[in-house]
């Protein structure tokens, strides 16, 4: 009886069970089976798209605080004239861009390290320091920055101690900055490392071995053979910037805002659903055509998908 | 508002009538200091009570002076527990109004609210009629929403968006102006509420317009705004301000008395001020949201009802240090001869009072014109 255990009985049941359900000539439909939940995930988001679309073509009546009936462009018109939505727009994308930039200038170096190191002490205090901020929320770092730099804060306090300051630095643009690049950090280490994993050492090596010095190697070999981590990487970071709420919000001192601001505002402020639908649409449209833009541009990054033109 | 002359909800209505009837009896029990067993005892005949009601309240000392005043003393009148949901106002609106058009019930039961906000679900019909409170008939006029028809909100106090200002700042004495926010020396050291609320119409006066041009010809609080924008104010919320005093990052602030008296309390050294061209004067107010189950909308009114009582208002609003709606409240030790606590037509002059119509229709427009002025 031991030639044939009871979890294989069991197994042959499953399978049995599987088949009748799930015949085998249906095998080939597999593969479309598995994306279900996604194309399901992604129908529900387009749902609610076509229901943002519609409200972003209905306007506000103020003496009774009810959406039009009819449809009309007012909203889009508003959104694209009226300065207070272009400095919010402006401010969004050369936010995102810059701190996608230095967010990846630092990540870099990190995630180098962190995979090339021979000691596996500072591996794990890296990775630690890596993963520790994942467990403090966005909002509570934010007001952690708010206690360390504010007037009174722990860095005002050592300059007041040394004779200088205090200086104001929250509440302004550069501040909104350095708390995204602070929260985006993580993200772009951990899209990096992979990246530089998969780049085999002896390759290194050999550029070495050719007479190209550390500099040269890293330049010229480490960087390319890294780049799909930099889009995505970039990708994760641009976007997650360009829709921050929370640390425009919080280090904004409320005259930094970012679109997800704005579109807060109109929901919830003047209650003008429709104006805040169109913002919503108008930043996916700008975001998804940002992210298109790269793909056409420098490839799909570490999606993988570049290996079917291959 | 036509949705009030909805047959059903007239037939809804009258027959509260005949329940609410006893809302003054068991008002007037509670001011003779009726026992709580002998007011049970009365309420029997009343609808079947929920276990507890919803109430939305703004933390903080916001919440407690309720629960002090009105919310503790209505549980033990009662029996009926009450909730306070801290949800900010303007987040639990569109909540409320989603319940309302889906006919669902609604997440609250009252609403503690901005007349302003409350104004918006009122034109938007989702307030129930509150006409038949028995203790309206004892208020003062400041209970009546401005531009309103009936009762779709019920005011339940006034307050006054001082200049807030810390004295040590002002050797030479408190500020009389407005323009005291232009000076230099205060540049990063200023701060007004993030959407400009109580600010716009003192603004309209100390940038040489008029009140009665609100809200026609707002330029000259526009040329103001764009002044003040050039001192770097902070932008922020009712907490905000009482830890920007705390933590040293300001001097001068638009903000509501009670934030200012709240700091005080901390221990924050703060005074405030009505300046010479005077300040907003606002209210709050408790409105019930429609689609309530019939007993439970009867209990939510009996809260309301219960909060315009003058033992209820006196705690309440010593704690929150604001003039109420009922005649003969006694003004809170620290507040007497106050401006912020306008008690006679003599201190309603120095203040500014535009209907809230008029606010809500012009809102996100004077929003917007504030937010670009600040977001350049």
């Amino acid at each position: 009886m031991r030639a044939y255990p009871l979890t294989w009985r069991l197994l042959d049941v499953l399978e049995a069970g599987v088949a009748k359900v799930f015949p085998r000539r249906l095998a080939g439909a597999t593969p479309y089976l598995m994306l279900a939940p996604a194309v399901l995930l992604v129908g529900l988001l387009v749902l609610g798209l076509f229901q943002i679309a519609d409200g972003s073509l209905r306007t506000l009546d103020t003496t009774t605080f009810l959406m039009s009936e009819s449809y009309s462009l007012d909203n889009f018109r508003r959104a694209l004239t009226e300065p207070l939505f272009r400095n919010v727009a402006l401010k969004s994308f050369t936010g995102s861009l810059i701190v996608t930039a230095i967010t990846l200038m630092l990540a870099l170096p990190y995630a180098y390290v962190m995979v090339r190191t021979k000691s596996a002490a500072l591996r794990k205090i890296l990775l630690i320091a890596l993963f520790l901020p994942f467990f403090i929320g966005q909002v509570v770092r934010a007001y952690g920055w708010l206690i360390i730099l504010g007037n009174q804060g722990l860095v005002n306090e050592t300059l007041s101690f040394l004779g200088i300051g205090p200086f104001r630095l929250i509440y302004n643009y550069p501040a909104v900055l350095f708390g995204l690049i602070q929260y985006m950090l993580p993200f772009a280490v951990l899209m990096l490392a992979p990246a530089l994993t998969a780049i085999p050492e002896e390759t290194e090596a050999a550029a070495e071995s050719l007479g190209a010095n550390w500099i040269q190697t890293f330049i010229h070999v480490v960087l390319p053979m890294a780049r799909p981590g930099f889009v995505g990487a970039g990708l994760v970071v641009m976007t997650l910037s360009l829709t921050d709420f929370a640390i425009p919000a919080i280090l904004g001192g409320g005259s930094q805002d970012f679109i997800a601001n704005a579109i807060y505002d109109q929901f919830f402020r003047t209650s003008d659903q429709g104006l805040g639908a169109t913002l919503a649409l108008l930043l996916v449209a700008a975001g998804s055509t940002l992210v298109a833009l790269v793909f056409a541009l420098v490839g799909t990054g570490t999606l993988g998908m570049g290996r079917a033109k291959q | 508002m036509k949705d009030l002359k909805n047959p059903i909800l007239e037939m809804t209505r009258r027959r509260f009538l005949s329940a609410t009837a006893s809302i003054g009896s068991v008002a007037a029990l509670s001011a003779a200091g009726m026992s709580t067993v002998g007011l049970q005892g009365a309420l029997a005949a009343e609808p079947e009570k929920p276990k507890e009601i919803i109430v939305r309240a703004w933390g903080g000392s916001w919440v407690d002076s309720l629960k002090a005043g009105v919310s503790d003393s209505f549980t033990k009148l009662t029996g009926i527990a009450v909730r306070h949901d801290l949800t900010e106002d303007n987040e639990i609106q569109p909540k409320v109004w989603a319940a309302v058009a889906q006919k669902r019930v609604p997440p609250i039961h009252v609403n503690w609210d901005t007349t302003t906000n409350a104004t918006k679900s009122a034109l938007r019909g989702v307030t129930e009629d509150l006409s038949d409170l028995s203790n309206l008939a004892t208020v003062t006029d400041l209970a009546k929403p401005v531009g309103l028809d009936g009762y779709p909100i019920v005011n339940t106090y006034g307050y006054v968006y001082v200049l807030a200002y810390r004295p040590s700042a002002f050797p030479d004495g408190p500020p009389t102006s407005w323009k005291a926010l232009l000076d230099p020396k205060f540049k990063g050291r200023i701060a007004l509420y993030n959407d400009g609320i109580g600010f716009h119409f003192p603004a309209q006066v100390a940038g040489g317009g008029k009140v009665e041009d609100i809200p026609g010809n707002m330029q000259p609080a526009w040329d103001f705004i764009t002044k003040v924008k050039d001192q770097r104010p902070l932008l922020g919320e009712d907490p905000d301000f009482t830890n920007w005093f705390q933590n040293g990052e300001i001097d001068l602030a638009c903000t509501i008395s009670t934030n200012a008296r709240e700091a005080k309390k901390n221990g924050v050294d703060i005074k405030w001020v009505v300046p010479e061209e005077g300040a907003k004067f606002e209210t709050d107010g408790l409105w019930i949201p429609k689609g309530l189950p019939e007993n439970e909308l009867y209990w939510a009114k009996q809260y309301i009802n219960h909060a315009l009582t003058r033992d209820a208002q006196q705690v309440w609003l010593d704690g929150l240090g604001l003039p109420g709606v009922v005649p003969g409240l006694t003004p809170p030790a620290d507040l007497v001869g106050d401006p912020s606590y306008p008690t006679t037509p003599e201190d309603f002059k120095h203040l500014i009072r535009v209907s809230n119509k008029i606010q809500v229709e012009n809102e996100s427009a004077w929003f917007g014109k504030f937010k670009a002025i600040m977001q350049s």
